[in-house]
């Protein structure tokens, strides 16, 4: 099984990856969302908790001042001073909510509520209602500080549990990527033994009828079977390239050959008139603009890179339509005339087994080498197209 | 001599009705019946600020009770009403009752008296 692990099996395919990123991103939302709203509950039931432990302190405090103002009510107006006290500041208002006398360091927020940290988080308010209304008081507000101890304990425990939880549900959620994706690998793996299997078997007679066709002499046939020959040499050739790419993938890519410097223009000369045959049988015509250029690189990587685009340019082309092929100093670009590709779809057209048209043959690998040796080799390519118009493939060196 | 008399008499009688008028509503209402009482009229505002707190409940409650004076209604004790009983309903107008509840609010609130 490891023997199978090509390189191209073994790095995660890019739309393998952009489901795993796609999940991730959609996996951490919501973890981040779970754990902002569990700590968001943390902290308001700690919140709570400390405010019932000042509860009963701050209801004796209450019950104190209340009896203060018992008697300061009993001998109004002989005494006018309001009782005072070291450990909290207090008011009082009647009835219609108007203050009596204040001295709260915050305007009290809520009269329904027995206590509440004020909205600057610096002031506890407890509210007594009274029963007795001295001197008018319906409610009592006592008022101490708040010291913020609790709250910086809170947002320790809420950061240090808070990272850790979410450590451990990324792991987890790594885990489960890849046991959903699991199914997806399997099955790219199977392809990937299967084309190489069959692979194996197709090289002899495929070479077998290519070097026939070669020899055989075309000038004692008659008109009909120089036709029925043509056409075998054809699917002979359409065989030949798949059967080139399908090899380069599974069995040649890992090995290396010697880099060089390539003069383009006859290679290109010579891709076309090996092509030229199939071109023919849908009447598209060539039009090349070839200037002298060089790359350095392994000639069968370029090869395979020239091939396959131009397969594709005769594949996806209109009967009757034209290939444009530009070769300047730095860069390579063939054009046709074809059914063109979608905006949206052009980023998954170098994807393996990624087949968008499927009234033509093939395994939907072609792009996908050439993006493989177009990233190893350090080159660019740009793909512009639209659709019923064509598409023209750049490549820059 | 007796000439002297009359404009002596007539000087007084003026000042005399001078000082009338310059009473207020309150004054002139209120404060000379409660004179008589053991309570004064601060104790009684005092009351009412221990049963009904507001300005609004508190006027609303003198002014109902000075209209419909029932010894179920008072803020005074028992004692206090068996004693010297309910008040007389009231002759005041809405707008003198009025009037007069406003002087008795402004008064005795305890508002800005504290310190």
């Amino acid at each position: 099984m490891s023997a199978l692990k090509n390189k191209a099996t073994n790095s995660v395919l890019k739309s393998e990856k952009k489901s795993l990123l796609r999940f991730l991103a959609l996996y951490v939302t919501i973890i981040i969302f779970v754990i902002t709203l569990i700590a968001l509950f943390y902290y308001q039931s700690q919140e709570k908790l400390m405010l019932a432990e000042q509860r009963a302190t701050l209801s004796k405090y209450a019950y104190i001042q209340t009896k203060r103002l018992k008697v300061l009510h009993h001998y109004f107006d002989e005494r006018t001073e309001y009782p005072r006290d070291p450990r909290f500041k207090s008011a009082i208002y009647d009835i219609e909510f108007m203050q009596i006398f204040s001295l709260l360091e915050n305007e009290p927020e809520f009269f329904d509520k027995e206590i509440y940290l004020t909205q600057n988080q610096k002031h506890i308010h407890f509210i007594k209602s009274l029963d007795e209304y001295y001197l008018g008081t319906k409610y009592l507000i006592i008022e101490v500080k708040d010291d913020g101890i609790w709250r910086n304990e809170i947002w320790k425990n809420i950061v240090g549990y808070g990272l850790i939880a979410f450590f451990f549900f990324m792991l987890f959620g790594l885990y489960l990527a890849k046991l959903f994706l699991k199914p997806m690998r399997d099955s790219i793996m199977l392809l990937d033994r299967f084309i190489k299997d069959t692979t194996h078997e197709l090289n002899t007679p495929l070479s077998a009828i290519l070097a026939n066709i070669e020899m055989m002499d075309t000038e004692v046939m008659i008109q009909k079977n120089k036709k029925k020959l043509e056409r075998i040499n054809i699917a002979a050739k359409t065989v030949s390239v798949l059967y080139t790419d399908l090899t380069y993938m599974t069995l040649e890519q890992e090995k290396t050959e010697a880099e060089e410097d390539i003069a383009l223009k006859p290679v290109l000369e010579n891709r076309v008139e090996y092509f030229d045959i199939l071109a023919k049988s849908k009447q598209i015509t060539f039009d090349l603009d070839l200037q002298h250029a060089t790359i350095f690189m392994e000639r069968r990587k370029f090869v395979r890179i020239i091939d396959n685009l131009i397969s594709n340019a005769i594949k996806y082309n209109k009967r009757g339509g034209k290939i444009t092929m530009t070769l300047r100093e730095n860069s390579l670009s063939i054009a046709d005339t074809g059914i063109g590709i979608s905006e949206e779809k052009i980023p998954f057209m170098f994807d393996r087994y990624m087949r968008f048209n499927q009234s033509e043959g093939g395994f939907g690998v072609g792009l996908s080498i050439v993006k493989q040796i177009v990233d190893e080799c350090g080159l660019q390519i740009e793909v512009v197209s639209k659709e019923e118009e064509g598409t023209t493939m750049v490549i820059r060196w | 001599m007796v000439k002297i008399t009359i404009k002596s008499m007539m000087l007084f009688v003026i000042i005399s009705l001078n000082g009338a008028w310059a009473e207020d509503m309150y004054e002139r209402h209120c404060v000379t019946c409660h004179k008589s009482l053991p309570t004064s009229l601060q104790q009684m505002f005092k009351r009412y600020l221990l049963v009904y707190s507001g300005e609004k409940n508190v006027k609303a409650s003198i002014k109902h009770y000075l209209t419909y004076p029932t010894k179920s209604i008072s803020v005074m004790s028992d004692l206090f009403i068996d004693t010297y009983g309910t008040k007389r309903t009231t002759q005041l107008s809405k707008k003198e009752l009025n009037e007069a509840i406003n002087i008795y609010w402004d008064k005795f609130k305890v508002f800005d008296k504290l310190k």
